[in-house]
């Protein structure tokens, strides 16, 4: 019997449904409430309908130019992190070399080095950089860049691997044996049936980017990134109201985009999963059925 | 054979992958137009021979002759084979007709000749007026000849089919094999056939290759290999067989012949050069074999007596075992008819088989 559909595994969808309306989805809508709420501080009772603190961070200069240095730094860390996994995440699947579970292993470790040790490490190493080799490497958006590209870059292999293992090799080989060179079989075969999670991996490190604080207050020298300023902002409360604003556009933004790439996933992991859906019309096919 | 050129000429090729050799020195010719089969069991070398010829293999050892050129490090772009893949391989993300005309685009053939010739193809394997489809809409059949066509589009020098049928169920296997060898002889093109299915293999070939262990154990017509099996292995591999060991008692002319007992003996042709008090042993097709109630008399054929074992109804055919009274067991396929209707468990019987229908095996 079906797990989901036995009474306690119905009993356990139900609470877990509850449990992330009340901590995930709650917490947005009460953003949403209260980026519209005329009252000075964030909390209730209303106090009427208003628009001032969209219109107040629209004007915020500082707050403008954290979010266009977060963009950017995102739009740069993500097709970077994306054009590195993709022939990592090639190689991991498709060939065989010496110590592959270390290299495997190295590509992931990010994941579950926690954020300070890396951030302190990176600092020590981009000081070291500059003040011991010479190599003219300013704390800023660049380093950003790089930290970001270091702990997007395990999540976006893990996004393309999975995909690239269920492209059947004789699908390659098919396209080599009718005369296409390596490159051709890739750019014709590999890439178009790969593309949904390339896309997915480019999406996933630009949010991962954009999302990141932690390594961003490390190196990140002057350069102060959207997460950073809205850290920095919970501490003066005259700023205070503008922030569920912004959060809500920031939101609205990313959900448009994360739904979008999600359909367009879906659409096109149908291609895969060609199997023989429709019976064979052949004549002389005799069903056999057992009464 | 040495007269027709050789489509493909395999010679001495040999593969191993780490510690196993997956193809032992292996020679074939397989002529212009010509049905060869690859048949063994999984594991024989039979796919890796075959893509060799294909080039997704190298050969450790040997020489791939293709039209007069050799092969061996040529890329498979570069040969001018093409392949029918074991799950048929059509690339989900293109139509039916893309699929099909994807190698005429990387041979720069025109548009205008490209459509001629999917359409042509389409004709061809019975699919006319389903280009614009995706794989993913076909049946497991018509994906097969989709992936027909997508490689013989290319006219290619020789067609290898790895367990093309494979996938499908028993009744449209038997109908594609119908069609793979309507289209062969249309075209007549090269088909180098991989499979592990004895009976296809019977049914489509010009000639079988049967392999085992990496060896080419028989080359032959497939009447030369059903009827005389070279080794035990192909004896039994292709069809049922009875292998019977038996001591020779006196040689004449070219034939071994053992006496049971009496009136009962094994006459086996060929067998002329063995000792007497040597071991034979002696191969007689299930189908070859007589069944009497009662008493009969041969003329220089084989003659043994026994008592039915079993009577197993296959249809068409009955299925009789026997323990013969010097100790073996035979089985024997009649047609199904009122005489075999009567023949129960536990009868006296007579078996009877021709001089001609009993061969030696050689241990491989």
């Amino acid at each position: 019997m079906n797990v989901a559909v036995s009474k306690g595994g119905r009993r356990l969808l139900w609470l877990s449904f509850w449990f992330l309306v009340i901590f995930l989805y709650a917490p947005i809508l009460i953003l949403i409430i209260f980026s519209f709420n005329a009252r000075e501080l964030v909390s209730f009772p209303w106090e009427g309908f208003t628009t001032r603190w969209y219109r107040e961070f629209l004007q915020n200069q500082v707050l403008l130019d954290a979010i266009r240095s977060s963009a950017s730094i995102a739009a740069i860390s993500s097709v970077v992190t994306t054009v590195l996994a993709l022939p990592a995440s090639i190689a991991m699947s498709r060939r065989r070399f010496f110590a592959k579970g270390l290299v495997s292993g190295m590509l992931l470790a990010p994941l579950v080095i926690p954020l300070v040790v890396l951030g302190t490490a990176l600092l020590i190493l981009f000081n070291y950089l500059q003040k011991v080799a010479g190599i003219p490497i300013e704390l800023g958006w660049l380093t950003i860049t790089i930290a970001h590209v270091v702990i997007a870059l395990p999540f976006a292999v893990l996004t393309i691997v999975p995909r690239m293992e269920r492209i059947p090799v004789a699908l390659e080989e098919a396209s080599r044996d009718l005369g296409a060179d390596a490159w051709t079989a890739f750019r014709t075969v590999t890439f178009p049936l790969l593309a949904p999670a390339v896309l997915s991996a480019y999406l996933l490190s630009f949010v991962i980017s954009f999302d990141e604080v932690v390594l961003a207050s490390f190196v990140g020298g002057q350069t102060t990134t959207f997460p950073l300023y809205l850290w920095s902002q919970l501490r003066l409360p005259s700023q205070l109201p503008q922030l569920p604003a912004v959060a809500v556009v920031v939101l609205a933004i990313s959900g448009v985009v994360v739904v979008a790439a999600e359909v367009l996933r879906r659409r096109t992991d149908r291609t895969l999963t060609s199997s023989t859906a429709v019976p064979d019309d052949i004549p002389n096919r005799v069903e056999v059925r057992t009464a | 054979m040495s007269d027709v050129a050789a489509a493909i000429s395999i010679q001495r090729v040999s593969k191993r992958f780490g510690d196993v050799v997956a193809v032992r020195d292996v020679s074939l010719d397989i002529a212009e137009g010509e049905f060869l089969t690859l048949l063994g069991p999984s594991g024989c070398g039979k796919t890796t021979t075959m893509r060799m010829v294909a080039g997704f293999e190298e050969p450790d050892a040997g020489r791939i002759v293709l039209r007069g050129d050799d092969v061996v490090g040529v890329p498979p772009n570069k040969r001018e084979v093409n392949m029918c893949f074991q799950h048929y391989a059509l690339f989900p993300h293109m139509s039916v007709g893309n699929n099909i005309a994807y190698g005429l685009k990387l041979k720069k053939v025109s548009k205008a000749d490209r459509h001629k010739r999917v359409d042509e193809m389409l004709e061809l394997v019975g699919l006319a007026g389903y280009a614009s489809r995706k794989p993913a809409q076909l049946s497991g059949g018509q994906q097969q000849r989709v992936a027909l066509a997508r490689a013989l589009v290319n006219r290619p020098a020789a067609l290898l089919l790895d367990e093309p049928l494979g996938a499908l169920d028993v009744k449209l296997r038997k109908q594609m094999q119908l069609e793979l060898k309507r289209i062969q002889h249309e075209l007549r093109t090269t088909f180098v056939y991989v499979t592990h299915d004895q009976e296809e293999a019977l049914s489509m070939s010009d000639r079988i290759a049967v392999m085992k262990d990496g060896v080419v154990e028989q080359l032959g017509t497939p009447r030369d290999v059903y009827e005389h099996p070279a080794t035990p292995f192909v004896a039994d591999f292709v069809g049922v067989l009875n292998a019977l060991a038996f001591r020779v008692d006196e040689t004449s002319g070219t034939d071994a012949i053992m006496r049971l007992s009496d009136r009962d003996r094994v006459v086996v042709p060929g067998g002329g050069s063995a000792a007497p008090g040597s071991q034979l042993l002696v191969a007689v097709r299930p189908e070859r074999i007589r069944v009497h109630v009662g008493d009969v008399t041969t003329n220089g054929g084989s003659r043994i007596t026994g008592r039915v074992d079993d009577v197993i109804y296959l249809g068409t055919l009955t299925q009789f075992h026997i323990a013969t009274d010097a100790g073996t067991r035979i089985v024997a396929h009649r047609l199904s008819d009122e005489d075999t209707a009567g023949i129960d468990h536990g009868q006296a019987v007579t078996l009877t088989w021709d001089r001609e229908d009993a061969s030696i095996l050689h241990d491989g």
